[in-house]
């Protein structure tokens, strides 16, 4: 064997161990990417299931509520603002799953990089929604067991909640936005 | 002839090192992270009021204390991250790295923050938000650090310039001190005696 043909086996056995190295990193960053994005779905799901459960507990407690109290306009506008949430966190949720799973089938790292981001954040509008949904819930039943004292920082807490979780939808909005804009170029 | 091809050449040259630059700051700044990031502090500014509103239900005082800490401390971590994405982007826009990767860090630091502050210990003295601040330095609340009560403007004149109002302000407000801070003290100015004797 000559010295060249030395040299083009050396720079062969290189490029195919460079390749299988790379291929080795790649898939151990999207399965970090995985993990990372079913970890924030998980958080979402446990924070949706404690809000199904507040909203079950809620449909009782409504009831206690006498029609004439002061504050059954106030609960119906906290029922109606819990219901929006609870719509927003559930089509966000969905929709963290449908990213979390192009993750893997992603052509590029950056594609894979980018549908975790996308699955990240739908997560956290899952999970503020659903936060939003508990909330108003313990409006409803501070309400109902007439603890005034609770009612007013819960009145704040929720104002509060509203303004952060439309905060956690524009932005993510923005996300997706930013992310369209990268690949429509 | 020859000029134009050099023109030519150095302007695709320039035109090229120009986009180079851009690429850079793009690459140190990830923008769609950068808002991810923010939307995380404002899920987490969602979830201590939610604990907040939980810890007012069970009527816990000291717990209501604690909760009410960490809710404020996220509150600024939010406001510091929007005011850092801010810089970021005008950074981005006039192409400078330096400030671009400066400011992004600060959104992670705000990120810090806002997690230590609903995960780790309760936060000891809660930093007041950006508009807090802003609000405070616009309002005469009667309760600010130096005077017990801010003299009121007689000079005010509305529609001159809130620069120019604050100096005649701050000039009245010098004299009312002189005095002894009360025009209804007969020690203040003017009637205190001109000469010792």
């Amino acid at each position: 064997m000559n010295r060249h043909s030395c040299i083009a086996l050396m720079a062969i056995a290189g490029l195919v161990l460079g390749g299988i190295v790379g291929t080795a990193r790649a898939e151990e960053g999207t399965g970090q990417l995985v993990s990372k994005a079913n970890e924030s779905i998980a958080a979402a799901v446990a924070a949706v299931e404690e809000a199904r459960a507040a909203i079950e507990n809620g449909k009782q407690l409504i009831a206690q509520i006498p029609e004439d109290s002061e504050l059954a306009g106030e609960v119906k506008q906290m029922v109606v603002a819990a219901s929006e949430n609870w719509k927003v966190a559930i089509a966000a949720l969905d929709g963290a799953k449908e990213s979390a799973s192009m993750i893997q089938s992603a052509s590029s790292s950056e594609l894979a990089q980018d549908y975790a981001l996308l699955a990240t954040v739908n997560s956290g509008v899952a999970l503020s929604g659903a936060k939003v949904v508990q909330t108003g819930l313990l409006f409803v039943e501070a309400a109902a067991s007439n603890k005034t004292e609770a009612l007013d920082i819960i009145r704040m807490a929720m104002q509060d909640s509203l303004a952060a979780a439309s905060q956690v939808q524009f932005n993510y909005g923005r996300v997706k936005k930013l992310i369209a804009e990268k690949y429509s170029k | 002839m020859k000029k134009h091809h050099f023109l030519k050449k150095t302007g695709l040259v320039a035109m090229v090192v120009a986009m180079a630059s851009l690429v850079q700051v793009q690459a140190v700044v990830d923008m769609a992270a950068a808002t991810g990031t923010l939307a995380d502090i404002a899920v987490m500014a969602v979830q201590a009021k939610a604990n907040l509103a939980a810890a007012a239900n069970s009527g816990d005082i000291d717990a209501i204390a604690d909760a009410t800490k960490r809710a404020d401390a996220i509150d600024a971590a939010l406001s510091e991250a929007q005011a850092a994405l801010a810089a970021t982007e005008s950074a981005v826009a006039q192409n400078d790295e330096a400030a671009a990767a400066e400011s992004i860090g600060d959104v992670d630091t705000a990120w810090k923050k806002a997690n230590d502050a609903l995960n780790g210990a309760v936060p000891e003295a809660t930093p007041k938000s950006l508009k807090e601040q802003w609000k405070e330095s616009t309002t005469n609340t009667g309760s600010g650090p130096g005077q017990a009560y801010d003299p009121p403007n007689i000079y005010d004149v509305p529609w001159q310039s809130a620069g120019l109002r604050a100096v005649y302000a701050a000039q009245f407000g010098n004299v009312y001190v002189s005095g002894g801070g009360s025009f209804a003290n007969s020690t203040s100015f003017g009637d205190s005696d001109a000469t010792p004797e």
